[in-house]
């Protein structure tokens, strides 16, 4: 598993009495959607929290690129290359694209002594990066409330490419979408796939998994319950796993079909 | 959007209703206070403001800064100059903030009277025709000659204006009448009438052997007579006040006050305009100041006070 | 289902219209001030032309009124955008008002040295107002009532303590031939207005010591500020890295954290500008009129909120405009003035202005909402 991005292993996560995580194993690969599934509770919020630098693992290792890694803030994680989107945090909708996009980073040109922030630039490069993947704004003052949800998290993740992520992760991003949004971030996960980058793709929907994974892991109750290559395993099995039981099953048959 | 409009349109409309300027034969005058909104003293002021503009003709205005900030105020006589009135009537409060707006409305060739706070001395300076009120100092030494021949010798002075330093003065005056320092014996009670109540009575615990009390208006009077009924002290303490309004009134008559200290306010509002008018139609003016008090106000006669009481009186 | 078509089609939203740049041009986060310019101007201009309210000494009485505001709303409006708000703004004025007259005139301080300390003193406070609002978590409005009662009783007590009296004046007389006084009490242009007197164009004083001087001095340094005030939030808000930054923390401060913005030290910066304004505001009062007062600047943080929010900016932060709060003063102080001359009875300013103020915020929330799509 030399050629993971990043690796955690055996990762334990407790608040108090509280065992969040018990015991996580997930490598990810240069190129590849490595789809994390599991049901609300099971520990998914927090296990991005930990590969983003936002919790401190109560044990565990974190290797990035083989180096083991101890990440103090997000932004230890962002410099090492790891960019979150969150689901409703991704944007703030009363700012428009290009602010939104250069946030926390805007480029600089400089008038005399003073430095003001080049829009030039940063509408160019927004309206360039948003076309690659496939939106095409009004104009790049718009404000991020009037995108659909499916373009916003186009936008957050396209940020994300545009700054150099190696990996990212992606907290269900599909999750509020219609079919036809859902499908165009489906793309644009491709799309992302496609350039090196490593996915983690978080959801508890087995069909947006199946359509896009290449490797599936399941949590439950704070456990991994295994990786699967893609093609190795069906939507059934995954289902049954994030369940962690026959009692869903047994409801899918009499419901006749996958949830 | 034009529903909004509309309705911004049909406000404009209906403000121009009555805002238009009462159309009158006579002279604009404008009466510029430095008494905030919550001020129910100055009522009799605007009333005897109005009455002389009906007797005599003339188109009156009356003005104050909301807040009662005189910063607001010395804005307020630049804007009054600036609509280049008759004769402007108002107040020194702070002669280091209003005497430039002042000069500059004399400066303008507009006749100005000083009314209420103030000097004569001051009214002078500014340029002021002549200065129409109750010297403070000389009410408040006056008022404390008089309790210390009634036997006191410590005082309370509740003051609801620590901002305004010649109501202060009255306080300073008293206590030189009585021959004691002033010392502690001001107390800043605000405006709120249960603040003013509660600091009263706090005051009276903290320190029981106190003679007499002084109030500077009906704002502090009122609930001042509230907090003395509350502790049973009622009639017992010596109660003398400034100003005279419909509680202190009924103080008088059931005893709780000894006397209350009229500067007859309507006088100042009615006499300017009078003067005003006869200045601008004949050039004729008095030939001094002219004190609109100290009178003291005690139990007898008091019927007329009492029909005008917060009206005229 | 393998939904890998590439979907470089464009994302067009048939249900979204394409704006017309008019349209485009016309909506933003100013217009509700910019049509209240227009309308109360209008509105005055019919009602109020002959009052002398737009004679030149006139325009320079709601012109100073409105530049007031101004100085105070520039600091409240950025402020407001990073998402905080400040009601000691008129106890501040009053503090520093007070620390500038004491240091001067009691202590014997020269001018511009109590001057400095004002606005340090000023900083140090906004910096703490700051500091706490950050650092508990509690609302701003919270922290910065409290503040609001604990300068103003240290102001009325510090002045009552070495005073005994709660003004204190001869300012003037202490900042006499002061190096750096001027730039708050003085006025400039001076020459312009002897000129325009000459030709006729400014009344002339016809009486006292002043006679044959122009009724308008100059260009009173208030105005200057307000000027130099509102660019600078301008530029600084929407030209800036850091404006970005103002924007993004009051927009979500846990999303602007989460891509490195340093949350914190805008929102206290912001609350230290908001301090440096009620203190410009406090030293323009006190070297113009030569004296202080502890009572100073009353409910003036309301009024720089109610010209920011009447400027178009969202009382919940991430959204607004200084040039809109700037606008949101004019308004302000020409209604404020302008019912003055109008010749309406003053009681009922308050009424007109709260009917201004719910048809702007209902105005601007309409526009904000076709600017944003927010529901």
């Amino acid at each position: 598993m030399s050629d993971a991005l990043i690796e955690l292993v055996d990762i334990q996560k407790h608040f108090g009495p509280v065992i969040a995580l018990n015991g996580v194993t997930v490598s990810v690969k240069a190129g590849e959607c490595h789809c994390l599934l599991g049901d609300n509770g099971a520990g998914k919020s927090t296990f991005i929290k930990t590969m983003s630098g936002v919790h401190k693992p109560t044990h565990g290792k974190i290797r990035i690129e083989g180096r083991e890694v101890n990440f103090e803030s997000p932004r230890d994680a962002m410099n090492a290359g790891i960019a979150t989107v969150y689901q409703d945090l991704a944007m703030i909708p009363l700012m428009s694209v290009t602010r939104n996009f250069w946030m926390g980073r805007e480029p600089e040109k400089r008038i005399g002594p003073l430095k003001f922030f080049d829009f030039t630039r940063a509408n160019q490069v927004t309206m360039s990066e948003m076309a690659k993947m496939g939106i095409h704004l009004r104009s790049p003052d718009q404000a991020v409330g009037t995108l659909s949800g499916g373009e916003r998290q186009t936008v957050a993740i396209s940020r994300a490419v545009y700054f150099g992520a190696k990996v990212l992760i992606l907290d269900e991003p599909t999750s509020a979408l219609g079919v036809r949004q859902t499908s165009n971030v489906l793309a644009t996960i491709d799309k992302v796939r496609k350039k090196g980058i490593g996915v983690v793709f978080i959801t508890h929907n087995v069909r947006h998994a199946m359509a896009v994974g290449d490797r599936f892991t399941v949590l439950n109750r704070g456990k991994t319950l295994g990786t699967a290559e893609r093609g190795n395993i069906q939507a059934e099995e995954l289902q049954e796993l994030m369940a962690g039981g026959q009692e869903l099953a047994q409801l899918e048959g009499s419901l006749g079909g996958t949830v | 959007m034009k529903k909004t409009l509309f309705a911004l349109a049909a406000a404009a409309v209906a403000f121009t209703g009555f805002s238009a300027p009462a159309v009158a034969e006579g002279e604009r005058f404008v009466l510029v206070s430095h008494a905030p909104d919550s001020d129910s003293w100055w009522n009799t002021i605007k009333n005897g403001l109005a009455l002389a503009g009906e007797q005599v003709g003339v188109e009156v205005e009356y003005r104050n800064p909301p807040t009662g900030d005189i910063a607001d105020m010395a804005r307020i006589i630049e804007q009054t100059a600036a609509s280049n009135p008759d004769g402007i009537i108002t107040t020194l409060a702070d002669p280091d903030v209003l005497s430039g707006p002042i000069q500059n409305a004399v400066a303008k060739g507009i006749p100005v009277i000083i009314i209420n706070s103030g000097t004569p001395e001051q009214a002078a300076e500014v340029g002021a025709l002549m200065y129409v009120g109750q010297p403070e100092y000389d009410a408040g030494l006056a008022a404390g000659q008089r309790a210390k021949r009634d036997g006191v010798g410590s005082f309370l002075c509740v003051n609801h204006v620590v901002s305004n330093p010649v109501v202060g003065e009255r306080c300073r005056g008293f206590a030189d009448g009585l021959g004691v320092d002033l010392g502690d014996s001001m107390i800043d009670s605000g405006q709120d009438p249960a603040e003013i109540k509660n600091k009263v009575k706090a005051y009276l615990s903290a320190n029981p052997d106190v003679d007499a009390i002084l109030t500077l208006g009906p704002t502090s009077a009122d609930p001042t007579i509230g907090a003395l009924q509350d502790i049973g002290k009622a009639g017992e303490i010596y109660f003398g006040t400034f100003d005279l309004g419909t509680e202190i009134v009924k103080g008088i008559k059931d005893g709780t006050i000894q006397w209350g200290i009229d500067q007859q306010p309507f006088l100042q509002a009615y006499l300017p305009v009078i003067v005003l008018a006869n200045y601008q139609r004949f050039g004729v003016l008095p030939g001094n100041n002219i004190n609109s008090g100290p009178g003291f106000i005690t139990k007898d006669a008091l019927a007329k006070v009492e029909e005008f009481a917060g009206e005229y009186r | 289902m393998a939904e890998s078509q590439p979907t470089a089609a464009p994302q067009k939203d048939e249900r979204v219209r394409e704006m017309s740049s008019l349209r485009k041009a016309l909506i933003r986060p100013e217009l509700g001030a910019i049509c209240g310019t227009i309308l109360v101007f209008v509105f005055f201009l019919s009602i109020a032309s002959d009052s002398g309210m737009f004679a030149p000494e006139g325009i320079f009485n709601w012109g100073t009124v409105s530049a007031q505001f101004a100085i105070i709303a520039v600091g409240a409006c950025l402020l407001m955008i990073a998402g905080e708000f400040d009601l000691s703004v008129g106890s501040m004025i009053g503090f520093s008002g007070i620390i500038i007259a004491l240091m001067s005139v009691q202590w014997g301080f020269p001018t511009w040295f109590s001057i400095l300390v004002a606005f340090a003193l000023a900083l140090a406070i906004g910096a703490l107002n700051g500091y706490l609002v950050v650092k508990t978590g509690l609302p701003s409005f919270i922290v910065t009532l409290a503040f609001l009662y604990i300068l103003r009783g240290l102001t009325i007590f510090i002045a009552i303590a070495t005073t005994r009296k709660t003004i204190i004046g001869g300012v003037k007389d202490a900042a006499e031939g002061d190096p750096i006084a001027w730039l708050f009490g003085g006025k400039v242009f001076n020459w312009l207005f002897v000129w325009l007197a000459d030709l006729g164009v400014v009344g002339k004083f016809v009486a006292g010591p002043k006679a044959g001087q122009p009724v308008v001095e100059g260009i009173p340094m208030l105005m200057i500020w307000a000027l130099i005030l509102i660019i600078f939030g301008h530029f600084l808000l929407t030209r800036t890295k850091f404006g970005n930054w103002i924007f993004a923390s009051g927009g979500d401060a846990q999303a602007a954290r989460y891509v490195g913005v340093p949350v914190n030290r805008v929102k206290i910066s912001m609350f230290m500008f908001t301090a440096f304004c009620a203190t410009i505001f406090a030293t323009c009062q006190v070297m113009e009129f030569g004296s202080a007062a502890a009572d100073r600047g009353l409910l003036k943080e309301f009024e720089a909120i109610i010209s920011v929010v009447i400027g178009g900016a969202l009382l919940t932060g991430g959204y607004g405009s200084v040039i809109g709060a700037a606008l949101g003063a004019l308004i302000f102080g020409v209604v404020q003035q302008g019912l003055f001359f109008a010749g309406v009875e003053s009681s009922l300013f308050r009424v007109f202005l709260g009917v201004i103020l719910l048809l702007a915020v209902i105005l601007n929330t309409y526009i904000r909402r076709m600017i944003t799509g927010e529901r």
